[in-house]
């Protein structure tokens, strides 16, 4: 083989192997938490309350705080993010001001979440005076996906072909019209899509909701909404993770971790189905 | 890529907030009201959320804002607030990980992008999806019990140190980078590799002189998010880091603190510190200051980067 043969399988087997180590990485976490975890999972795992500090006990409440936690969050944030997204696609002009409230959008985007947090807590929690609560919690988790969900309806919108807006219009629909006989319809994959992507991040965030909406114990089913915080997986096992000199905790940490891979990863996977049926329309066009 | 509109309208352009100068156009139905007011309330969120850093650390900048960025030694019972060290840390633990997530994103990218089958490619992207939806408390748990052995085993750290955190985030970051590089040289025309192997180039010559030079802004941009992220990790920073402060580097300690433990911005900011500091306005005000040093910085690395993409690049 000449040099220049050998320079080139060199880049390419590296090129493969970035893409192996990356694929390995993936199914690697996967083993690892599934062969710790699976053990640890039973019936009354998944519905009984932590007990001894986590150390015994499940992380019932924890999955249903979760859950309300995920389902406020997606309630507040698909209509805020649907407001944002018709009025930079319908009712904006392109141009100077669009490019920068695009800007906007996608810096908010790479915000840390954490810094959501400092502002749910002192914003939400104690000047709004909403307490630790699930709500307070579900507010930050929404602003924090608002991007997220805006942009994967904002990019379905951009799809739409020019023809089905002409048509509608030359039918005599007006603006607001069209918005709902065309673009809302064909929008639908778009805000499911991008609101189960970002309700899969959402879900197994810690930071903003450490500060707003999680406690360890203590804690069932909320009554109220001032003042009533609920028990979190992402938290739960955060509490956890920190106990790592004790095997029961770090057992039942496995077990939470499993959990809550799998409630992201299903919210991930569910939005796959709409993508690809939309993809297979834009290949069809 | 703009959005079609009838021609009429384009004739007619748009006046402020998007009503159109033609007055035979110009009614505001309650549809365009319900859109705007959810767009008003969603803005006002990211408004009261940058005015709200702005605001409560505006006073203490002003009085002690040369010894937060000047001094390394924090220390809120003796009421020195500096945050220096934090900032050092914060540099050496993204500096690690996009060291370590940059060369394996890109090669992976570009393996993704030019060498798998198409039919492949779909299914890799999803993979890649997944990877990037690991919760970062997942991480941190695989941080503490695995990647922290292995920093210890290798004896060039301590368990809990800057160098376990560094690592770490380079494997967090990795799918960033990887599917932001596919993004980008998918995007280049296959005409250009045609031509370049039509020219004899093997395939690596017409990646590194087809394919790259047509995506390096995209490759960099993927970067500038990445080192983003990684700069805004709190939770799988907190668990390995070690979280020890006022580590600053003595005269030719420079390499040694990197297998010490330390603080970074965000293990301060996710430590129950914060709750302490609410008490007190000075306190309060040095860590949220530490907060907008990170939001800047953060900000202008993702405004950067979504610059350099372009419109239409994903997220």
């Amino acid at each position: 083989m000449t040099p220049r043969r050998i320079c080139d399988r060199a880049f390419l087997a590296a090129c493969l192997a970035g893409q192996f180590f990356s694929m390995t990485l993936l199914l690697g976490i996967l083993a690892i938490v599934v062969a710790k975890g699976i053990g640890v999972i039973d019936w009354t795992f998944l519905t009984s309350p932590p007990a001894g500090g986590g150390r015994s006990g499940g992380i019932g409440p924890a999955i249903l705080g979760t859950l309300l936690l995920v389902v406020t969050t997606g309630i507040l944030a698909a209509p805020l993010a649907l407001g944002l997204a018709l009025v930079r696609t319908e009712y904006f002009q392109p141009g100077r001001v669009r490019s920068f409230f695009e800007l906007v959008l996608y810096t908010i985007n790479g915000v840390p979440s954490i810094l959501f947090g400092l502002f749910g807590y002192e914003v939400i929690v104690n000047r709004m005076g909403l307490g630790k609560s699930w709500l307070a919690g579900g507010l930050v988790l929404a602003v924090m996906i608002l991007p997220t969900i805006a942009v994967s309806i904002h990019e379905q919108i951009e799809a739409l072909p020019p023809s089905y807006r002409d048509q509608a219009r030359a039918l005599g629909l007006n603006r607001a019209k069209v918005i709902w006989s065309v673009v809302l319809p064909q929008t639908l994959p778009g805000i499911l899509t991008g609101t189960l992507l970002g309700l899969g991040r959402a879900s197994g965030e810690t930071a903003p909701i450490m500060m707003t909406a999680a406690v360890f114990t203590g804690v069932h089913v909320p009554t109220g909404i001032r003042d009533n915080p609920v028990l979190a997986l992402p938290y739960h096992l955060f509490v956890l993770a920190q106990d790592s000199h004790d095997p029961a905790s770090i057992s039942n940490a496995w077990g939470t971790a499993l959990v809550l891979l799998g409630m992201a990863f299903l919210l991930t996977l569910a939005s796959l189905p709409f993508r690809v049926g939309w993809r297979r329309e834009e290949e069809a066009r | 890529m703009g959005t079609s509109r009838s021609p009429d309208e384009t004739r007619a352009g748009y006046g402020p907030f998007g009503l159109s100068r033609d007055p035979r156009l110009r009614h505001l139905s309650t549809t365009a009201i319900a859109a705007w007011l959810l767009s008003l309330v969603a803005c006002g969120f990211i408004v009261a959320l940058l005015g709200f850093f702005l605001v409560e650390s505006e006073p203490f900048l002003r009085s002690r804002g040369v010894e937060l960025i000047g001094s390394p030694y924090w220390s809120y019972r003796h009421d020195r607030l500096g945050g220096l060290s934090m900032i050092l840390g914060t540099l050496i633990v993204s500096m690690i990980g996009i060291s370590i997530a940059g060369p394996i994103g890109i090669l992976g990218g570009i393996g993704l992008s030019e060498l798998t089958r198409p039919a492949l490619r779909p299914w890799l992207k999803i993979m890649v999806e997944l990877l990037a939806g690991v919760p970062s408390v997942v991480y941190g748990l695989l941080g503490i019990l695995v990647l922290s052995e292995f920093v210890d085993f290798t004896g060039l750290g301590s368990r809990d140190s800057l160098l376990t955190a560094g690592l770490l985030l380079g494997i967090m970051v990795i799918p960033t980078v990887f599917t932001l590089t596919d993004d980008a040289c998918h995007a280049v025309a296959q005409s250009y590799r045609d031509v370049a192997r039509a020219l004899g180039l093997t395939r690596t010559e017409s990646i590194l002189f087809g394919v790259l030079p047509s995506c390096r802004r995209g490759i960099a941009a993927a970067l500038l998010l990445a080192l983003g992220r990684a700069l805004g990790e709190t939770i799988a920073v907190f668990l390995v880091v070690g979280r020890s402060d006022n580590q600053w580097p003595g005269t030719g300690e420079w390499l040694e603190i990197i297998g010490r433990s330390g603080q970074t911005l965000t293990s301060k900011l996710g430590s129950t510190e914060v709750f302490i500091a609410y008490s007190d306005p000075q306190h309060w005000g040095a860590v949220v200051s530490l907060g907008l040093i990170l939001l800047l910085t953060t900000a202008l690395l993702t405004a950067l980067g979504k610059v350099l993409m372009g419109t239409g690049g994903k997220m």
